[in-house]
């Protein structure tokens, strides 16, 4: 038995409908992780949004994106997080987030700016970007080994340095006499 | 790659074995400074060398000048902003030691995520590729986060950087976000094919005039210019003062080649719709950086509002360059780039130089009597502060006279008389510091002075060729006239 292309009684394509639910969840779940006064919760708020958006990548065609988003936003840096959260965190500090003390102004910037981009996304013609092309990880794998050698060496380096930094700044200084 | 790319990116391979080479020292001899400096010094000759010698091949048509498919291009912009980027390195880590020693922090680390930094700012400077840039970017920034935050015992330091941490990470994401969108117009993340295909468009339109806008502000808090300046005075003064020379001018100087590679390049058939931004910004931004340097008491803050000034008189050049066929402004301001360089670490390192013992703050009473006490250094620092104020024969003075022609040269003169009575105003804040080296008394003992052997030829070479470029700018305003040909259509 096949799925219908449409879903039955409403009329939508399953894209469609997918699309809402996700973008919804996304939505709903960043706005927990900056409204939420527990940080342990608006960290896992976080792992649903990110979950969300692996969803969209799969509707947009790129599988080996939304593997990405799932390994390394969700599996890593999500739990990244929560441990540093846990190890960091004592009973004098502060429970609460105390940087929400503008929020009104910062709600005012982000609807003003919501209108803006939509207006301005709405308002342009978008050419051959805006057709959904299927990416294959082969597609990927040949553009990251021929034309984008450079970017992705330089990442490694990025990355090298970074080491070399977090580890300079976590580690326990050696007792001098 | 093949192999026939390795002469171009050679600059680059030498960069990042001399950080790793360092690494490697300190992993030999753990905690001793002198081998890892030795092998910074000298890897970084070896850099410069690589550099003129690709720069040769390039010149001479033996190698194309293009790496990787075109996302590399050593072109004399390239060759000229990455030896000024050496320059600027080599001097950071001659300065380093003295202070950095006496406070217990590793010299090794802080020479090799220099030189890491200066190989993301190479990597900017030869960029033409949108996504090279942007990594190449977070390469050059991300060393600088952690060099803000190196005495990490210190609440000031730490503060700093985590402050510098945070605006620098958002800027990068509105700039990456500019990127996207200027892709999304264009369908190529390749700069020519960028200025190509915003060539043959006819206007701006809304997602263009959007993703300039956020290019702009992520540019603009790279680069520390008003509106987008909060995170410079804490960052600038927290960190240890020989790394607040460097950010002060290398990362600067690297957003000032992604403003060639960006706006010049990528964006150029559109520049009348971001100049006038440019100009209004400059005006802002050496205003704003000026009158609050006034009222500072703390020379490393007045330093900071200071290079916020500077900031400002270099974007004049950006403003301008379009208007004038020759390119003036281009020029004027990688000739300002490098004047800059010199005198600003100078100055910084003077500061350093007085704070050898931990715990000295850099309040300008530090500086009362400095010119009796220790006559060479009240000298130098008067020196760098006259080319900071841009008072002939001194390199400052030229790059300002450049800044001003271009901008009277390009129709412009408004910006020209901005740039003049900023500096006027600056002259107060510069000149009260000389004033206090020699017409105070020192109150209470003086703070000691360091006198090590590498400070004082860093302090040397920046104090020659503050001097040397101000006596005879000729050779580096032909430099930087090649320089800036390269990026002006034929």
């Amino acid at each position: 038995m096949s799925i219908p292309e449409t879903i039955p009684i409403i009329g939508a394509s399953w894209d469609d409908v997918l699309f809402v639910l996700f973008a919804a969840v996304m939505l709903g779940s960043a706005l927990l992780v900056v409204t939420l006064r527990d940080i342990i919760r608006s960290g896992l708020a976080m792992i649903v949004c990110f979950g969300s958006l692996a969803g969209l990548y799969v509707l947009l065609g790129s599988p080996i994106l939304a593997a990405a988003q799932v390994l390394v936003y969700i599996g890593a840096i999500s739990v990244l997080v929560l441990f540093a959260i846990m190890l960091t965190q004592t009973k004098a500090g502060p429970a609460r987030l105390v940087f929400q003390t503008q929020w009104w102004a910062a709600a005012l910037a982000a609807v003003v700016l919501v209108v803006i981009f939509a207006a301005v996304v709405a308002a342009t013609d978008w050419g051959a970007v805006a057709v959904r092309v299927q990416s294959t990880t082969d597609a990927v794998a040949r553009l990251l080994f021929s034309d984008y050698t450079l970017p992705f060496e330089a990442v490694s380096v990025l990355l090298l340095a970074a080491v070399i930094g977090g580890i300079f700044l976590a580690k326990r200084d050696e007792v001098r006499d | 790659m093949t192999w026939t790319d390795f002469p171009i990116i050679a600059p680059l391979v030498a960069a990042l074995l001399v950080a790793v080479a360092i690494i490697g020292v300190d992993m030999i001899a753990p905690g001793r400074s002198r081998p890892a400096i030795a092998v910074a010094l000298v890897g970084l000759g070896i850099v410069a060398i690589a550099i003129v010698w690709t720069d040769q091949l390039v010149r001479t048509g033996q190698a194309s000048g293009v790496a990787f498919g075109g996302a590399y291009t050593v072109d004399p912009l390239a060759t000229y902003l990455d030896l000024v980027f050496v320059a600027i390195v080599a001097l950071t880590v001659l300065f380093g030691p003295d202070y950095l020693g006496a406070r217990d922090l590793p010299v090794a680390e802080y020479a090799a995520v220099l030189v890491f930094a200066m190989s993301g700012a190479m990597l900017i400077a030869g960029s033409s590729d949108l996504l090279v840039l942007f990594v190449a970017l977070e390469l050059m920034v991300l060393p600088g986060y952690l060099l803000a935050g190196f005495a990490k015992h210190d609440a000031l330091s730490t503060e700093g950087a985590i402050k510098y941490f945070l605006l620098g990470s958002f800027s990068s994401a509105i700039l990456l976000f500019g990127l996207a969108y200027i892709w999304g117009i264009t369908g190529t993340t390749r700069i020519d094919g960028v200025a190509a295909a915003l060539a043959s468009a006819h206007g701006v339109s809304p997602a263009l005039a959007l993703g300039m806008a956020l290019l702009t502000t992520g540019v603009a808090f790279k680069l520390a210019a008003v509106p987008f300046h909060y995170w410079t005075p804490d960052a600038y003064q927290g960190s240890p003062t020989p790394v607040t020379g460097f950010l002060s001018v290398g990362p600067k100087v690297g957003a000032i080649a992604i403003v060639l590679r960006l706006f010049v390049e990528a964006l150029g058939p559109v520049h009348v719709d971001w100049m006038p931004v440019l100009a209004v910004l400059a005006v802002l931004t050496m205003t704003l950086g000026n009158l609050v340097a006034v009222s500072q008491t703390n020379v490393k803050r007045m330093l900071a509002y200071s290079s916020i000034a500077h900031t400002g008189y270099i974007l004049v050049g950006f403003a301008v360059y379009a208007n004038d066929p020759s390119g003036e402004g281009l020029t004027a301001v990688l000739f300002y780039a490098v004047a800059y360089a010199f005198m600003n670490l100078g100055a910084f390192a003077v500061v350093a130089a007085l704070q050898k013992r931990p715990g000295v703050t850099s309040q300008l009473d530090t500086f009362a009597g400095l010119g009796r006490r220790e006559p060479l250094l009240g000298l130098l620092m008067t020196l760098f502060l006259l080319s900071l104020t841009g008072i002939p024969p001194t390199a400052g003075f030229f790059a300002k006279a450049l800044i001003i022609l271009s901008a009277v040269q390009a129709g412009a003169p408004i910006l020209g008389l901005a740039v003049v009575l900023n500096a006027i105003v600056a002259a107060f804040y510069y000149l009260r510091v000389v004033v206090y080296m020699y017409m105070r008394e020192p109150q209470g003992e003086p703070a000691a002075v360091s006198h090590g052997a590498l400070l004082r030829v860093g302090l040397a070479i920046a104090a020659a060729m503050t001097i040397l470029i101000g006596l005879l700018p000729g050779p580096l305003i032909d430099a930087a006239t090649t320089a800036a040909r390269s990026l002006l259509p034929v």
